[in-house]
């Protein structure tokens, strides 16, 4: 367990939890060569995801939250990880790296690619000293197994998933015992609540969305971090000019226009989130006198493509349906991506 | 196909009739998703039932920041007649999207659904080119020779449907639009142009076609080659073939039963003989190299000329190849301005 890398006197009302690899950080690790240019990159040669480092800014910037940041990256990339997200001017609270060279000192090799014997536990025991209070919001990405872990941490930690499938689930995710331990332990310590509002999947490798489904409408992948801040804004996390901000990083670093904004809205409204309240209030922050919001400009134009988007979809469609996870079938989901076990049984 | 080479391309939103097709509306969504994928200024307006759009969008790789989606509840089938079925359907997706690209929301029209709705569609709400009285549906065409900075294995024939009785004039308009056409998407400097005629000398022909060709031959901006007769279809005689609509259907009909027939034969033929069986299995890898140069399925589709907007009619059985590479093709039209080219070729 690490401990808390800044400590603030204030309990937290929120915590949002962050991955780093694909989800804040644009980072390539398919091939060898990649894994190698990412090991040696310097910080300034990293680059995050469109939209993520305001993001967490506007979400920081509220003052009663903490971000805690679970990667998968070795604990040896520490110093310039850390670099970049003070260049990025990202302030973290927990900051938890893999011990991959002590798992392959231990002769642990599952544990060198399995998530499931790694972040499940970190995050639960990050829970402990959470106030029972706190809500959650998780970010992670479609590369390996957020979705699946993150769900299940929310499904434990509200009740809902019992030792049985716990159990099952640990030993098809090839946990070792030990840390199947650390996870039983950590829960039994953390009250029963609901904590996790939403779980945002960065869809870097364009996973289609129905892949997600399986988990309920608190999973929402994103094809964006605009999107992400559209829901937070719907969820109360998220005032509409912290919004703005974030699509006018996006429009001056990253070549995004009204047609990819107002899509990324669209496709948000076609899977039933209900943004149409986000929209006004968007629309009346747009009317506003800020003076950043010039480049956002012109406001009409952009006016007119979130209502011809909101327009051309007739009445809203229904909300998904709530569903319980059935994350015993949902295995392969968690399972390495060159497990044999990773294809999804018939 | 390709993207446009040289600097980062202008955005370009293309409207996708989604309904209607023969693979139905999933093939349509599925061709958009991969243009998404492929061609990252290409933004796709799906028009169609919302609900299918969307659980075929969920289903399929996609980038969600290129596609959006305009609800039309009805549609019009292949065996609907084009002017009564829009007039029961006003609000019938392909009548949906080309008011759309005429209101500025996209800048070109693909479909793949019934064709005379869509030349319908496109004529009652885009507006015809200064100059230009009568709309030509071109189509591609294999042939033995390649044309143009692509090798481009197709000529383009105009017009195959949408003008039943052309006049000399709509000839002559007809062979400016296929040229500038065909610059554009062969990529061919100086297309040959010709008239469909039963006789390559001047005056063989009806009165409108030895009309046009005289007028053809004193225009330098095009590079007329005279008549050449059907026979000189596949040949690849001409990179653009130019006749009226009645002639056109008539042709491509013909050319497309003698394909049919010739894989029939050859289907016969396996059947028959073992060693006609031997020899196909012998051809075979050159038999699929002629069909993957010549798969219309690489083309994508082919335009309605003479609108102020495009229009690419994408084959009824398009599969989402083919989709996709018809809304490259639209794109590249748009890109390039062809209704600025036909306007320049019709003043000279």
């Amino acid at each position: 367990m690490s401990l808390p890398d800044r400590i603030d006197p204030r309990p937290p009302r929120r915590i949002y939890r962050w991955d780093l690899d694909k989800t804040y950080l644009q980072t390539e690790f398919d091939s060898l060569r990649d894994l190698v240019r990412t090991a040696f990159q310097k910080a300034h040669q990293k680059v995050a995801v469109p939209g993520a480092s305001a993001l967490i800014r506007e979400l920081s910037e509220n003052g009663d939250s903490r971000l805690c940041i679970v990667s998968g990256s070795p604990k040896q990339m520490r110093a310039v990880l850390e670099e970049k997200l003070k260049l990025d001017g990202v302030r973290w609270d927990e900051f938890v790296l893999k011990d991959n060279v002590g798992n392959l000192l231990r002769g642990r090799f599952r544990a060198l690619r399995g998530q499931v014997g790694y972040k499940l536990p970190a995050i639960l025991e990050s829970r402990v000293h959470a106030p029972v209070e706190a809500e959650e919001v998780l970010f992670g990405d479609d590369a390996e197994a957020d979705a699946f872990i993150y769900s299940l941490f929310a499904d434990l930690v509200a009740g809902r998933v019992d030792e049985r499938v716990l159990s099952q689930v640990l030993e098809a995710g090839g946990v070792y015992p030990d840390d199947a331990l650390r996870v039983r332990e950590a829960w039994k310590k953390i009250p029963v609540g609901d904590p996790v509002r939403r779980i945002f999947i960065h869809l870097d490798r364009l996973t289609p969305p129905a892949h997600f489904t399986p988990y309920g409408p608190r999973v929402v992948p994103i094809f964006n971090y605009f999107q992400a801040a559209l829901v937070l804004l719907a969820d109360g996390h998220l005032t509409a000019p912290q919004v703005l901000k974030i699509a006018v990083e996006m429009v001056q670093t990253a070549g995004h226009n009204i047609i990819t904004l107002s899509n990324s809205f669209q496709d948000l409204l076609r899977r039933g989130l209900p943004l149409q309240q986000a929209a006004v209030a968007l629309s009346q922050a747009l009317e506003g006198p800020n003076k950043l919001l010039a480049a956002m400009r012109p406001m009409p134009d952009i006016l007119a493509a979130f209502s011809k988007r909101l327009a051309a979809l007739g009445t809203p469609p229904p909300p998904p349906p709530v569903q319980a996870v059935d994350y015993v079938s949902l295995i392969h989901h968690a399972l390495p991506r060159n497990h044999k076990g990773r294809t999804k049984p018939q | 196909m390709e993207d446009m080479v040289g600097t980062q391309p202008q955005p370009v939103t293309i409207a996708f009739d989604v309904m209607g097709t023969d693979h139905g509306p999933a093939e349509v969504v599925r061709g958009a998703a991969m243009l998404s994928l492929e061609s990252p200024h290409i933004h796709t307006l799906l028009v169609g039932d919302r609900t299918l759009i969307d659980d075929a969008l969920a289903e399929t790789k996609h980038n969600g920041e290129r596609i959006s989606v305009q609800h039309a509840a009805d549609f019009i089938g292949m065996d609907e007649k084009p002017g009564e079925a829009l007039a029961r359907k006003p609000n019938a997706s392909v009548a949906v999207a080309a008011r759309l690209v005429a209101e500025g929301e996209a800048q070109a029209l693909v479909s793949a659904g019934n064709t005379g709705a869509g030349v319908l569609a496109c004529a009652r709400h885009f507006q015809l080119i200064p100059g230009v009285r009568r709309a030509a549906l071109a189509t591609v065409y294999p042939t033995r020779s390649v044309r143009g900075a692509k090798g481009d294995p197709f000529s383009l024939i105009l017009d195959v449907g949408a003008t039943v009785e052309a006049t000399a004039d709509d000839l002559v308009t007809f062979a400016v639009m296929g040229s500038a056409y065909a610059r554009i998407i062969s990529q061919n400097e100086r297309p040959k142009v010709a008239l469909l005629s039963n006789g390559i000398e001047p005056q063989k022909g009806p009165p409108r076609v030895v009309e046009a060709h005289a007028r053809l031959s004193e225009m330098k901006d095009i590079h007329f080659i005279g008549n050449v007769e059907g026979i000189d279809i596949p040949k690849g005689t001409a990179d653009v073939i130019v006749t009226d609509g009645f002639v056109g259907n008539v042709c491509l009909k013909m050319l497309e039963g003698v394909h049919d027939t010739v894989v029939e034969l050859a289907q016969y033929a396996y059947k028959e003989s073992l060693r006609w069986r031997a020899g196909l299995a012998m051809l075979s890898s050159g038999i699929q190299r002629i069909k993957d140069i010549t798969d219309w399925n690489q083309y994508g589709g082919a335009p309605i000329l003479g609108f102020d907007k495009i229009f690419i009619k994408a084959h009824g059985r398009s599969k989402s190849r083919a989709i996709a590479n018809a809304g490259k093709v639209a794109a590249k039209v748009v890109s390039n301005n062809l209704g600025a080219a036909i306007r320049e070729g019709l003043k000279k």
